[in-house]
């Protein structure tokens, strides 16, 4: 299978990661207040993505609900910061760790199923987490959702946040690469090419999933809990299905097989939403249209298929040495 | 509560059951002989509703019976646009991950309804109900609308036609192969693409009839697709993916369990059949009328 940066040595992931990192550091200085929205909206879907695709990309679990845990960190780190006075750093944790524990709950249910089942499975909890928050109006507000959460005055400046979102994404990116490359990882990766197999040479393959499962809903938390701290709201429609859709779409838009297809398909997904909304009422017929092209004509993403390219032309160039 | 009430509330439950049995059977047929699980049935069931907003009052608003002429002409019209879909676009996927299939039908959804809020604004658009079946009949003193009624009548008799259809004509018969074993079907000569085209454009028609049969309780307006497709999932999975006595199991179910769930707890009623769906796939993933896969 076709890895992040498969084909490169050591030295240019080094160098990758040190421009990639340095071009994020000094962006705010050259962009206005509205395009570092933007770029902060962009890290925060790319982070609830990467840690679906840890689920869809490496362990081969489609999971249609992922939104359902995304909505119950941010509404955890709300309804804390609303109901209660504990400080802001615990607020900020319990949301990762409460979608963490609930993901235990209904991932021991969902691995015990394959295929399209698991899939529907998901999606079933997903939509009682909506069906939850919708409904039940003395806690959650319902359909009018938290607005005005108390964030502390540090992070009101969209500077401050948006550094403070840098380094939480950076932190949990770098933890998601960790776990993709430790054995871990690839016992994840062999369960998804074949569970039959991993099962007979003495792989746990429940408990394996379980445990991919639980970490995405907790980067799938953390993601929530970063947009709850951004937009200061929270509605139930981060629940829906549309949202678990959306962040499919982003996965597929990069590509599951590669670690940075879904920052990939965050920027892109983004970028084309606030680019074309500004010029027509009709954002979904182009997304649509987008989407049936790409399935149809580049099978694997856009960093499926930048990848491939590379690795084509390592290998090309070691046969001309 | 009284037993006319009891009664009433019944009546009320499958009324929508039946309505969206129409919807969740050809979902099922679907997924059972496509092995697609097609996102894009709302949409359909969306422009079935349009179309018979159309032709009942910008096409043919004149003509007496203008409504039966649109539950005749929209669902062929829907029929025909998923014919076209299938051919060009679904045929190329079959042998994809669900994810893929997923993606592409969920495509669809975007295009359509966009095309659809084109075509037809975004103002809620109200379809009279037709002369005949308007008004109430009376039970024990209670009144029921006709067009209820008649929307059970309609479901039941579909039912019992696709039942028919299903166990007793070639058509059914291959398909009921086909839910056994595609492979097998194929290679005793059985045209096979052909006979996907066809039952695609049937749960089409069936989406279509029932938002034409549908509208006039409601009225068609833009994101009338979302609620009514993740019902008919809900509905499909209870009774078992590919079932049709499955789906008028789930269905039923289904109107039941919201119309006496929202005497018990009126904001959370929704959330009961999702129980019930989480039930059923922990216990018996195929469905209470499903078979489970070899």
């Amino acid at each position: 299978m076709k890895n992040l940066f498969s084909g490169l040595t050591m030295k240019e992931v080094k160098l990758a990661l040190i421009i990639a990192v340095t071009f994020f550091l000094v962006l705010p200085l050259f962009i206005t207040e509205g395009w570092i929205s933007l770029v902060i909206e962009i890290l925060i879907l790319s982070l609830a993505a990467t840690g679906l695709n840890l689920m869809l990309g490496y362990a081969g679990m489609v999971s249609f609900g992922p939104a359902g845990f995304y909505a119950v960190g941010a509404y955890t780190t709300a309804l804390v910061l609303m109901k209660t006075k504990l400080p802001f750093v615990l607020a900020f944790v319990s949301g990762p760790i409460l979608t963490a524990l609930l993901a235990v709950c209904i991932g021991w249910f969902c691995v015990r199923l394959t295929h399209v089942y698991f899939a529907l499975l998901t999606l079933a909890f997903s939509q009682i987490i909506f069906t939850i928050i919708h409904g039940w109006y003395s806690f959650t507000k319902g359909d009018d959702g938290i607005v005005g959460v108390p964030i502390p005055d540090f992070l009101s400046s969209i500077y401050n946040f948006y550094y403070f979102n840098l380094i939480i994404i950076a932190g949990c990116t770098w933890f998601l690469w960790r776990i993709i490359k430790s054995p871990f990882g690839k016992t994840l990766q062999a369960i998804r090419e074949n569970p039959q197999r991993a099962l007979s040479v003495g792989i746990n393959v429940h408990r394996y999933q379980l445990a991919t499962f639980v970490l995405s809903g907790l980067f799938l938390g953390v993601a929530g809990t970063l947009f709850c701290t951004f937009s200061k709201n929270v509605f139930p429609n981060y629940a829906h299905w549309l949202k678990s859709t959306e962040m499919l779409v982003v996965c597929l838009l990069g590509g599951i097989n590669v670690f940075w297809g879904p920052f990939v398909g965050s920027f892109i997904y983004q970028f084309l939403d606030n680019f074309i909304s500004g010029y027509t009422l009709y954002w979904p017929l182009v997304l649509g249209t987008t989407i049936i092209l790409l399935l149809l004509f580049l099978r694997g993403g856009i960093a499926g298929y930048v990848a491939n390219r590379i690795s084509l032309k390592q290998k090309t160039n070691k046969q001309v040495n | 509560m009284t037993l006319p009430g009891v009664i009433i509330q019944l009546l009320c439950g499958m009324s929508t059951a039946m309505g969206i049995f129409l919807i969740a059977v050809g979902l099922s047929l679907i997924f059972g002989t496509l092995r697609i699980l097609n996102l894009a049935h709302g949409v359909l069931y969306m422009l079935g509703a349009y179309l018979c907003y159309w032709i009942t009052s910008v096409l043919l608003p004149n003509i007496g019976g203008s409504f039966w002429w649109s539950l005749l002409l929209g669902p062929i019209t829907v029929a025909i646009f998923g014919g076209v879909v299938e051919v060009l676009l679904l045929r190329r996927i079959y042998n994809r991950e669900h994810l893929d299939q997923y993606l592409l039908t969920f495509a669809l959804v975007l295009i359509v309804s966009d095309l659809i809020k084109f075509a037809w604004g975004v103002d809620f658009h109200p379809v009279p109900i037709p002369p005949v079946l308007n008004g109430a009949f009376f039970f024990m003193g209670l009144p029921f609308p006709k067009y209820n009624i008649f929307l059970i009548c309609c479901g039941i008799f579909t039912f019992i036609g696709l039942r028919y259809m299903i166990y007793s004509t070639k058509l059914g018969k291959i398909i009921r192969a086909m839910l056994h074993s595609r492979d097998m079907t194929s290679a005793l000569g059985i045209n096979v693409p052909f006979v996907f085209t066809v039952v695609f454009m049937l749960g089409c028609w069936l989406a279509g009839l029932g938002g034409a049969l549908i509208v006039p309780t409601i009225s068609a307006s833009p994101g009338m697709d979302m609620n009514v497709l993740i019902e008919s999932f809900v509905i499909v999975v209870i009774g078992g993916l590919g079932s049709l006595s499955g789906a008028f199991l789930g269905a039923i179910i289904y109107g039941l369990v919201n119309a006496f769930g929202i005497l018990i707890a009126p904001r959370l009623a929704v959330a009961f059949i999702y129980i019930i769906m989480i039930v059923v796939l922990i216990i018996r993933p195929w469905g209470l009328m499903g078979e489970p896969e070899k």
